[in-house]
């Protein structure tokens, strides 16, 4: 879940459940180039892990490239594919970080 | 000997002794909340809407068949998430008749590719909904906001405005954000 | 004099000082902002008895003894008909069945309010604010009102760190106080031998008496101080795990309006299947259409709130957090709220909380009292000495 302000305000309201007004679970990814081989990192600014969350390799053309999952440490790593695409970290409609290959750490621009 | 009859000062190195004001002067802390109570019902006004779907209102903004209004949500500078960059929330209220047929609404700085990558999504009920839009490290002064609407008839629909209308203060931020960089 | 006993008698005695001198130190500085701090709780813990007692409309009156409870699909629709169009976000059903069913609401102007409506009739008693007095008492109290920035605030930081004082007044009070425990048996309160007397006896005997709960209190908040400091530096200590959503695949489509969800007692019949023993004490409509119906309640332990994610389009629960689902810190975690707060076992252990509240709030303004007297009288007396010197020391010169 996002960072539901409101509703998590409610939330406290009528449940006197949690103590902090607002939990915020957004997401991050970033990603390096080393050796031809390009390792994504992915979590949750909570802390939160990625395990298990969708990381697709995807041309500018829309084709996937490279279908992945993230592991237990939160990482993934492919081969860096050819031509120009994009990376998506996806947890779930909305809950996406896109990269682009020029945004890649270690990618000369 | 005369000094014996001094007794040794019973309140050698507790507090106060002949200055015991400075020891009320936490008192003085208690002004804080008292002047921190306007804004504690402003802020409440905001969360709860009665105070309008944002701080800063935007005006009515068209996405093909449907008609919502835009706010920024609060004007303030988008706010450090660590790991996951700046974010910057805003409200979105879509009109009654629209509001039965949109399935989802999305926020992205630049023009989505796809649906799937259409940004983050907003969350609340329909008549006033928020985003926490991450604002890239990479965005340019004069980037665009795209919004993007999925209807319950498989339609997908997107209307864009300018950052420096949508918040003016996000824009400065980010001129500054260059600067020191 | 018997130096033999004398020295291990004097030892004790500047040890116990010492003590004395910490124990002041540490409660003195900030003794008011503590005082506010102890009060304000005080009456948060009650703020939603004083607003039973205040506003009829949060009362649920039972219309005869063996009326039955109404569903969440009969509260919905006599919703729905006071106030059509109207969206539900949130159903409260709050412990305590004296207290109407809150029902969180956000109408087509895009405000927000809650209804408080009878749990047996339907009838809609009355709107309020989302955010009432309770939650401004604690705001007050928790973070004295400094506004959030992101997911911290100072004023929490401030307001929690009071418990290292606090923890700290309580061992070094214990230390000086010797053979405390004669006066659970033997109290003493002198009401007629003046003012610091008074005052003195008056925090001894609710020092000792309020043990237990400022332990409790000092601790928990102490923990929220922690918590805080984790969330400041993005840790986390849950295993709650990555967002819950629903794939896009499994959302109806193509059908032009929005697609109904299912029936919320249907989806409350399908948690009690799941969790018998859990007592939905709210459901949470899903915030867009990826998302689920929460249901959630408290179990078998009474400290922790478990929650079942219901599919709002097939009925199916998709995941649930139960107590068993959780770490041990995540436990101990979840419980400081409720153990702080007092709101988990019925209207005795508030009323309780707010007496020994009380008594914690009259702890340290008595302290402070006790401190006011003594030093008063210390440096009259010292000003006595000093003079009673003088004048026999001018008598001696005077004599030479």
């Amino acid at each position: 879940m996002k960072a539901k302000l409101k509703t998590a305000l409610m939330a406290v309201l009528a449940t006197l459940a949690m103590t902090a007004p607002a939990l915020a679970h957004y997401p991050f990814c970033t990603c390096a180039l080393r050796d031809g081989s390009i390792t994504c990192t992915g979590g949750f600014s909570d802390g939160t892990g990625a395990e298990g969350v969708k990381l697709d390799v995807i041309s500018y053309d829309e084709e996937v490239l490279i279908p992945g999952k993230f592991g237990a440490d939160s990482k993934v790593s492919f081969k860096r594919p050819d031509g120009e695409f994009y990376i998506l970290f996806d947890a779930g409609p909305g809950h996406v970080v896109e990269i682009d290959w020029h945004d890649i750490d270690g990618v000369e621009k | 000997m005369t000094e014996a009859r001094i007794k040794p000062n019973p309140h050698a190195g507790l507090p106060g002794g002949k200055r015991r004001w400075p020891f009320h002067l936490s008192i003085l802390l208690l002004l804080m909340p008292a002047l921190l109570v306007p804004n504690y019902f402003r802020q409440v006004a905001l969360f709860s809407g009665t105070g309008g779907l944002g701080e800063r209102k935007l005006g009515e903004i068209t996405i093909g068949p449907w008609k919502a209004q835009l706010a920024e949500f609060s004007v303030e500078e988008p706010l450090d998430q660590g790991l996951a960059g700046h974010i910057k929330s805003f409200a979105l209220g879509l009109e009654p008749e629209s509001a039965t047929h949109v399935k989802a609404s999305y926020m992205r700085v630049g023009k989505p590719r796809t649906l799937r990558a259409a940004g983050a999504i907003f969350y609340g009920p329909p008549y006033r909904q928020l985003v926490d839009l991450p604002i890239p490290q990479r965005t340019e002064p004069g980037e665009r906001l795209w919004l993007t609407m999925e209807g319950w008839d498989g339609s997908v629909h997107q209307a864009s405005i300018a950052l420096s209308e949508a918040s003016p203060v996000t824009e400065a931020w980010l001129a500054k954000q260059k600067g020191t960089r | 004099m018997d130096a033999i006993s004398a020295r291990p008698v004097k030892k004790k005695k500047t040890t116990a000082r010492l003590w004395l001198i910490i124990h002041s130190w540490l409660a003195l500085p900030l003794w008011a902002l503590v005082f506010f701090i102890c009060l304000t709780g005080t009456i948060a813990t009650v703020s939603q008895e004083i607003l039973w007692v205040l506003k009829p409309e949060i009362r649920a009156n039972r219309p005869s003894a063996e009326a039955p409870p109404l569903g969440y699909d009969a509260v919905l629709s006599a919703v729905e008909k006071a106030d059509p169009g109207v969206k539900v976000d949130f159903i409260s059903r709050p412990v305590k069945t004296i207290y109407a069913l809150e029902v969180f609401v956000t109408a087509r102007d895009g405000q927000s309010s809650t209804l408080y409506v009878n749990p047996y009739t339907g009838a809609i008693q009355g709107t309020g604010q989302t955010y009432d007095f309770r939650f401004f008492m604690r705001a007050l109290h928790g973070w004295l009102l400094v506004p959030f920035n992101g997911l911290t605030s100072w004023g929490w930081f401030l307001v929690s760190s009071l418990s290292i004082p606090m923890l700290g007044s309580l061992v070094t009070g214990i230390l000086v106080y010797k053979k405390f425990w004669r006066a659970y048996l033997h109290p003493r309160l002198r009401l007629r031998s003046g003012a610091r007397i008074f005052w003195g006896d008056f925090h001894r005997l609710a020092g000792i008496w309020s043990l237990p709960f400022i332990a409790i209190m000092a601790t928990t908040a102490g923990w929220f101080l922690i918590q805080h400091i984790l969330t400041y530096n993005n840790i986390t200590v849950s295993t709650v795990g990555i967002p819950q959503t629903i794939a896009r695949e499994d959302v109806p489509s193509g059908t032009g309006t929005t697609v109904p969800w299912i029936s919320l007692d249907k989806a409350a019949s399908l948690v009690h299947q799941e969790f018998p023993d859990l007592d939905p004490a709210y459901v949470q409509m899903p915030v867009n259409a990826y998302n689920h119906i929460v249901v959630g309640g408290r179990g078998n332990y009474p400290l922790i709130f478990e929650t079942a994610n219901v599919n709002p389009y097939n009925g199916k629960v998709e995941s649930t957090r139960r107590v068993s689902d959780r770490s041990v810190v995540e436990l101990v975690t979840e419980s400081m709220r409720p153990l702080h707060t007092g709101d988990f076992a019925g209207i005795w252990l508030k009323l309780l909380y707010f007496l020994f509240g009380l008594l914690l709030s009259a702890l340290v303004f008595s302290g402070m009292m006790v401190w006011t007297k003594r030093t008063a009288q210390a440096t009259k007396s010292l000003i006595r000495d000093i003079r009673e010197v003088r004048t026999s020391t001018a008598a001696l010169e005077d004599g030479q």
